[in-house]
């Protein structure tokens, strides 16, 4: 094995299952896309490895490359406008319906982790895209808003319904399972 | 849409401090991701801040929201194995490997 091959197993390829997990909530959960997504970023960092400073965020560095890598395979794909009609949704808070023992939150945390993760996963594309970037990776809404090239405007309200989705239904998944009267 | 900031430091400070009591409960709500996202101008921010502080109703409903997304960040991306990419991965960089 040459040099190169060996320092970036050690470096980028133990990043593999973080970067597979990020690939699954970019795709909403499509394993066969999200290996592929994984791929493609990997022998795209293998061939830019020379560039790549040594010592910086491998792992930031790598997940940058996964989201434009899933960005620039969506917008190839998306030849219409993406003008969805979306059903209005409660966007009131959970909070509201909460009693006072409930209201900090912590039933939430009894949940696990393949709910949470289906959760997010099952958001239509235009709520959980925007949703991964902000919550997920970090990133601030102008950067998302250049990112998917939508106004900050858009950025805003679609984060906003995401995460009120999302919070309706680990909700509702919450009281099904009895963690909150 | 909101004071953009442009007027700061153009105001005196009676004013200001009346805009920020003026804030309801119903607006500063309205605000919560961006506030908790740190997305608001420092003005707005500074408005919203000083509501919640001091009111009983929004002050609960703030830590709420905030609670959540703490937890979506923190149990949203848990490492997962692919069964077989690793191997996948290796063959394939090993094919690439320059001669
Ligand atoms: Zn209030």
């Amino acid at each position: 094995m040459d040099a190169k091959r060996a320092e970036f197993e050690a470096e980028a390829l133990v990043h593999l299952d973080l970067l597979f997990a990020l690939a699954l909530r970019f795709t909403g959960g499509d394993e066969a896309a999200s290996e592929d997504l994984v791929q493609d970023t990997m022998l795209k960092a293998y061939r830019a490895w020379d560039s790549f400073e040594s010592g910086t965020n491998c792992r930031a560095w790598l997940t940058t490359i996964l989201r434009n890598t899933f960005i620039n395979n969506l917008r190839r794909r998306q030849k219409r406008p993406a003008s969805v009609a979306y059903e209005e949704v409660a966007e009131r808070s959970v909070f509201a319906e909460l009693t006072e023992s409930a209201a900090e939150g912590g039933f939430f945390n009894r949940i696990i982790d393949e709910e949470v993760i289906r959760a997010i996963e099952e958001l239509p594309a235009d709520f959980r895209v925007p949703l991964v970037m902000a919550d997920l990776q970090d990133m601030g809404y102008q950067e998302i808003s250049e990112l998917l090239d939508i106004p900050v405007g858009t950025v805003k309200s679609r984060l906003f319904r995401a995460r009120r989705r999302l919070q309706r239904r680990l909700y509702a998944y919450a009281v099904e399972m009895g963690y909150v009267e | 849409m909101t004071d953009n900031g442009s007027s700061r430091g153009g105001k005196p400070d009676r004013d200001r401090d009346a805009e920020s009591r003026e804030l309801s409960c119903e607006e500063a709500a309205k605000r919560v991701f961006e506030f908790l996202d740190g997305e608001l101008p420092p003005v707005d921010a500074e408005k919203v801040r000083h509501h919640v502080e001091v009111c009983r109703r929004c002050y609960p409903y703030f830590n709420f929201e905030r609670f959540f997304l703490d937890y979506v960040r923190e149990r949203g991306l848990k490492p997962r194995r692919s069964r077989d990419l690793e191997e996948r991965l290796r063959r394939l960089l090993e094919e690439a490997e320059e001669p």
